[in-house]
Formats: structure tokens, sequence, C-alpha cells
């Protein structure tokens, strides 16, 4: 499979079962690349995961934050959506609320916005992460 | 960090992210260049604009 998918030989794209194809799209939200790694797509998955991991990594370490909504700001859902792409750690860090408040030494930061924008990418590539392995699970990628 | 370390390693990071994802090329090769050029344009259109806004009274 891995020799396959580095001689980038074109083949036809063979879909998985529906069950591997869900789990494969669930485990992409519990941690980023494991579904491709589920689907036999080790090499990408390694590098969708790792891209990804370093950029959360990298929000945090930038002293950015993880938003939650708002009801009074409705800019913080389409914050909070892309945030919560990256799933279980999402989940993890908004309910033992990690990187969720700001102090205003922290927002004075300069990095302070590149960081959030690392972890809302970070969100967003989960999100498309999840996509990839459900096409490549229902046939329509190889 | 500086600001262009921050883009360049946020160009970096996404524009791997986008050749490991693309749909549209097949080999590693294409893949590379793909990234190359999507890395380039990230840096490319960021430094525009960053001087575009450096005249821009703001």
């Amino acid at each position: 499979m891995i020799s396959e998918e580095l001689s980038g030989q074109i083949a036809a794209p063979r879909p998985a079962t529906a069950g591997r194809t869900l789990a494969a799209t669930v485990a992409t939200f519990i941690v980023p690349g494991l579904g491709h790694l589920i689907l036999g797509k080790v090499v990408r998955g390694a590098i969708i995961g790792g891209v990804i991991i370093i950029m959360f990594v990298l929000g945090f370490a930038m002293e950015g934050h993880l938003y939650k909504p708002d009801p009074n700001e409705w800019l913080t859902w389409f914050f909070s959506f892309l945030n919560a792409g990256m799933g279980l750690p999402y989940l993890v860090c908004v309910l033992a609320d990690w990187g969720v408040q700001i102090t205003p030494e922290q927002a004075s930061k300069v990095t302070f916005e590149y960081g959030n924008t690392f972890l809302c990418v970070a969100g967003a590539l989960n999100i498309l992460a999840a996509m990839d392995t459900y096409d490549i699970g229902v046939g329509r990628k190889s | 960090m500086t600001h262009f370390m921050a883009l360049v390693l946020f160009s970096l990071l996404v524009s791997v992210a986008f050749a490991a994802l693309s749909s549209e090329h097949h080999n590693t090769q294409e893949r590379v260049k793909y990234g190359a050029k999507v890395f380039g344009y990230f840096v490319g259109v960021g430094f525009l604009i960053a001087w575009a806004l450096y005249f821009l009274p703001i």
C-alpha cells in the first residue's frame, strides 16, 4: 500500500466498507491523520496528522487561545467552528478550560493573533482531512 | 519570532497539507511541485499585501 502510494501510479480507487469509512472519518476527529492510517494511507496520514498537530502546538506556543461560542459576539461562532474542527483535542481543552481564557499579558504579545490563526487553521485543515478520509473511503479518491 | 518567520512557517505547513490533500496531483513529484507553488503564492501574496498596507494611511 505504501509503495503504491509512493510510486505515483494512478490506480482505480477501491472503496472501503461503510463501517471502515465511518470509523476512519470519526478517527480523524480523535487524532488528526488517524483516519488515513486506518484506510492504509500511511504516508499521507503521517504528513497531514503531523502538520495539523504541529500547527495546534505552535498556536499555543505563540500564546494563541481557543474560542468558545458567545451569544453576544457572533464572530466567535465562526472561530469556534474552526477550532472545533480539531475534534477531541478541542473538546478536551474546552472542558478542562485549557487555553480558552485570555490574560491581558497574553493578548499584548506580538504573536497572539498568529497563535489564534494557527489554531483556527489547524482545525480547518482537520475538517479537510476528514473530508479527504471520507472521499477515500467511498472510493471517490485514491 | 518575527512577522515574516510566522508567515513563512504558516505558509510551509499549509502548503504541505494542501499538497498532501490535493486530488488533482497523483504522484509525489506533482505534489511537491504543487506544494512549492502554493508556498510561493502564500509568501509572495503576503509580502505584496504587507507592502500595500505599509503605504496606506491606516
